[in-house]
């Protein structure tokens, strides 16, 4: 019985929406997810991610398969200066796991090990995530995204952002062919829509480029959390297709001689 | 010296003749195009796996619970794991890309006529085998798409009817998908399969040089020998294919890399994103799909609403590729001598088999239900009306020589 159940509900995800479809995209009610375009040799940045992360999102999420010590080395931060700094366990070392201090409690229902989210849900998605928070009094933490509606996560970074509201705007009509639709002078056709961020100008520590730079940063560490050989990788490519180019020529050159022999 | 040991051994172990045989005076069409690559670089990618997954085996933690993290220990911690691991992923789904371009070759040049019924047999339970290889992998990482998956294809067992309930614990061996069910796929993953491959491969080849490679022009190249009994068409193997077989191999090397280093996710069709988050029996994600090479079977499993309808036309669409040596009734074996209708059925053959596979990676519509059903429609007449389309059409006359 309950195998032919999940036959059957295997075989009619059809009808739930798609993730990727266009109207529930990943990043939800935002629309699409702002595009990130990670730059893992910028170890400014990085340094700054990490810190970002030690300060305000250590306290209840893990990197529980990254180690300290690779950290450091790999964002080049000294480790007496990195573990007297940022780290807040006085006993960890350069090869223990990054585990926050909720995880060592095995609560139920704690929140999610943030190692690999950058991989699973794309850096893209995370970027906007940080960035879709808005008041919402309906909800127990009094807010609420817009990328991940009905979030149980508070909005931690309000002081820096300040207040984004939810609010509507005068947006074009569209029309079928997926041009702006006008009238008769050429005026753009407008209608009004809701749902789109509003921030309050001065409300927080940060200007909006500025926090989009803040969060960029956070973004950017947890791009390189995910797989740390990734810079490493994207170095070596470019050796092994060079190799591979001068091969394919050589060994051309060679098959073009020995064919010689028999046309 | 060295001659004196080599005849030494060679009394006891024929190895100069073997060699001789089946490499460096092995005769081989000096004619044939890129199709023909394709089983060199598949023999290539097979070794490559096994060294990379010898080598993976090393650090992998075979439990429930280390699985998931032994995976991210190997990209982290491990020296240079990384790259052995997205060797294994991407060499994975290569092997699948160069198989299906290795058959296709066999169907476009009749590769399977008489007397290669038996390199053609081989060479499906080869691609079976694999299938198998393949979704067994795919459970090691123990990932959500690890189990989602495995709990999928493990329940398709169940659909069986009487046995189906006793066989699916029987494959788990568990009453769910557990510590258990991950180091017995482990093992068969890593021993069991991979022996019957080599064996089979080892057959494949065996079979092969019995009755000699093929050729685009369908040509016997056995008809007109010289003195020594060598055909006069063919070229020593060694040094000639091998090094029509190097720009190939460079070739091949660079798309590798090019995926390996740069985009070793494929766009979520060779690793699923899903499976970056560790296997959670209470969680279903939001959205399952196999990978991409088995995509194309995917679609009819979901194209025939009855669980076990579904399940034999999976199992008849893999099992159909045997008894093609009997369905083509042609006098020729080259699509290029072949009459029309041959044409216009591979033609359709071959789009029917690449929309089965899109349809298989994206959500079911209308429009993609009546789809699957007339591709798997149009994939099954494709044989089974060969005996009919193969007999009545006019075919050309084969040249004598290549």
């Amino acid at each position: 019985m309950i195998k032919s159940l999940i036959i059957i509900s295997f075989l009619s995800f059809s009808l739930v929406p798609n993730v990727n479809s266009a109207e529930g995209g990943p990043c939800k009610d935002y629309g699409d997810c702002d595009q990130f375009k990670p730059d893992l040799n910028n170890m400014a940045s990085l340094q700054r991610g990490v810190g970002t992360f030690m300060k305000y999102c250590y306290s209840c999420h893990s990197l529980k398969y990254s180690r300290w010590g690779r950290v450091a080395n790999d964002l080049q931060i000294p480790e007496d200066i990195f573990f007297e700094y940022l780290v807040p366990d006085q006993n960890a070392g350069p090869f223990d796991l990054m585990v926050a201090p909720i995880h060592e409690l095995e609560i139920d229902n704690a929140p999610p090990d943030l190692t690999l989210v950058a991989r699973k849900r794309t850096s893209s998605w995370v970027y906007t995530y940080l960035r879709a928070f808005y008041d919402d009094s309906s909800t127990t933490y009094g807010s609420n995204n817009l990328v991940y509606p009905g979030v149980n996560m508070p909005n931690i970074l309000a002081p820096i952002q300040g207040n984004q509201k939810l609010g509507c705007k005068e947006v074009p009509v569209l029309a079928k062919n997926g041009g702006e639709k006008r009238d008769e002078f050429g005026n753009t056709i407008t209608e009004e829509k809701c749902g789109y961020l509003k921030h309050q100008d001065g409300s927080g520590l940060l200007n909006v480029e500025e926090f989009d730079e803040f969060i960029y940063d956070l973004t950017n560490f947890l791009t390189y959390v995910g797989e740390p050989s990734r810079a490493e990788r994207e170095r070596m490519g470019v050796y092994a297709i060079i190799f591979f180019i001068i091969f394919t020529f050589l060994s051309a050159l060679l098959y073009r001689e020995y064919q010689k022999d028999y046309h | 010296m060295v001659t004196k040991v080599l005849n030494w051994i060679n009394y006891r172990l024929p190895i100069i003749n073997t060699f001789e045989r089946h490499l460096s005076k092995h005769p081989v069409p000096k004619k044939v195009n890129f199709w023909y690559l394709f089983g060199a670089l598949a023999s290539i990618v097979l070794i490559l796996q096994i060294v990379t997954g010898i080598w993976l085996m090393m650090p992998y933690s075979n439990t429930e619970e280390g699985a998931f993290a032994s995976i991210e220990y190997i990209m982290r911690d491990v020296d240079y794991g990384w790259i052995i691991r997205y060797m294994h992923t991407t060499g994975a789904s290569m092997f699948f890309a160069i198989v299906y371009l290795h058959m296709f070759r066999g169907l476009l040049y009749g590769s399977y006529k008489k007397p290669k019924e038996l390199v053609w047999i081989f060479g499906c339970t080869i691609y079976l085998v694999m299938m198998a290889e393949g979704f067994l992998g795919y459970v090691l990482p123990y990932g959500q798409m690890s189990y989602w998956g495995a709990q999928v294809i493990i329940s398709l067992f169940g659909a069986i009817p009487y046995i189906g309930e006793s066989l699916e614990i029987w494959v788990r061996g568990d009453y769910y998908i557990s510590g258990i069910t991950i180091s017995r796929f482990f093992a068969l993953h890593v021993v069991a399969l991979p022996l019957i491959l080599i064996a089979l491969v080892f057959l494949h080849l065996v079979a092969l040089h019995e009755v000699g490679a093929g050729n685009p022009e369908g040509v016997d190249i056995e008809e007109y020998i010289d003195d020594d009994g060598v055909p006069l068409d063919s070229v020593p193997f060694f040094p000639y294919k091998v090094l029509s077989a190097m720009p190939a191999i460079g070739v091949f090397g660079l798309v590798f890399c090019v995926i390996m280093f740069f985009f070793p996710e494929g766009g979520g069709y060779f690793l699923e994103l899903a499976n970056f988050e560790e296997a959670n029996p209470l969680v279903t994600p939001e959205h399952i799909a196999p990978v991409w090479y088995y995509s194309p079977f995917y679609t009819m499993l979901r194209a025939v609403p009855d669980p076990l309808g579904g399940l034999i036309v999976m199992a008849a669409a893999v099992a159909i590729l045997f008894v093609v040596p009997w369905l083509d009734r042609s006098n020729v074996a080259s699509i290029r001598y072949k009459g029309i209708l041959s044409k216009i059925a591979i033609v359709l053959f071959t789009v029917s088999f690449v929309t089965l596979g899109y349809l298989g990676t994206v959500t079911v519509t209308e429009t993609g239900k009546i789809m699957s059903v007339i591709c798997t429609l149009m994939y099954f007449a494709f044989f089974l009306l060969m005996p009919i389309y193969t007999s009545i059409e006019k075919t050309y006359e084969v040249p004598d020589r290549l």
